[in-house]
């Protein structure tokens, strides 16, 4: 059970997983603009932010793109295996289904209302808030669970990209690391261009 | 119960060579030194593994599929198993 939670690429891959993976970012783009949850990158989660629907389809679906585009070509370069680009793009798009869930947490304006709660009390920002002691404990959890959903969703993208690409050892580890960071830069200059165009 | 064809030496790990070669029919037994071939020296879920691919007409499609198994994995196991064979190659 857990190996299939962490690596289910060992029983589906290619179109299957692709299609699948397609319907998860849109509801996840749907669900995050009613819960208000915004994902700026590939890991980065934003609470409380406003955002048009098509401007959070575009963000998310633009986040799976360029990640599995980096590694894509990451995968041709350093694998020897012949590499299948169905399968680099509909295991990554698989691999975001821990952000569904994490949009379905956003729902709670509890979060919300501690990280109102944190701004006022250590940097005196807004307005001062009451919060009880059961409120912090719920946002406490949910944000313990959001940090286990973002090892997931990385855990999910590592193991997909091992697969896809068959590749081992410190090639694996470095390339997928480099690729990360790469894509996260790729995405903090390319998101506010695209996110413009659209508007 | 099907005996398993031993390939690795119980005492130093290294490869083994076949003695003597013997037919039941005629109660003759030929001895002299043979090397396994390549096939023989690969494990049984190897050598299960090669057969499954031939059985599939070498399709890596339906062998994912009957396995239960995505395209990459069986792909992956392929590539692994090319690699061990051209190993066993250079040793030769």
């Amino acid at each position: 059970m857990f190996k299939k939670l962490t690596n289910p690429f060992t029983y589906i891959a290619g179109k299957k997983s692709l299609l699948i993976g397609l319907l998860v970012i849109f509801a996840t783009s749907i669900v995050a603009f009613y819960s208000n949850t915004y994902f700026p990158d590939i890991i980065s989660v934003k609470m409380g932010v406003d955002l048009s629907l098509i401007s959070g389809v575009t963000q998310n679906f633009l986040n799976w793109i360029v990640v599995s585009l980096l590694f894509y070509l990451a995968a041709i370069s350093l694998s020897k295996s012949k590499i299948r680009i169905v399968d680099i793009f509909g295991t990554q798009a698989l691999a975001r289904i821990p952000y569904f869930f994490v949009s379905l947490i956003s729902f709670s304006e509890v979060i919300d209302l501690y990280g109102k709660y944190l701004l006022w009390v250590y940097m005196k920002h807004g307005e001062p808030i009451e919060i009880t002691m059961v409120q912090k404990s719920i946002a406490v959890f949910f944000l313990f669970v959001s940090l286990l959903l973002t090892i997931w969703l990385v855990t999910l993208m590592f193991n997909a990209y091992k697969v896809a690409a068959n590749l081992k050892g410190a090639r694996l580890i470095a390339s997928f690391i480099v690729i990360m960071i790469i894509s996260m830069v790729v995405l903090t200059y390319l998101s506010p261009i695209i996110l413009s165009m659209i508007k | 119960m099907i005996k398993k064809l031993p390939i690795v030496c119980p005492s130093c790990s290294s490869g083994l060579d076949v003695i003597s070669l013997h037919c039941d029919a005629c109660d003759t037994t030929v001895t002299g030194k043979f090397s396994l071939p390549v096939l023989l020296r690969l494990e049984k879920k190897e050598q299960d593994f090669i057969l499954d691919f031939v059985r599939c007409s070498g399709s890596l499609k339906i062998m994912a599929s009957q396995l239960k198994l995505s395209y990459p994995t069986v792909r992956n196991m392929l590539d692994e198993l090319i690699i061990k064979i051209e190993n066993l190659d250079q040793d030769v």
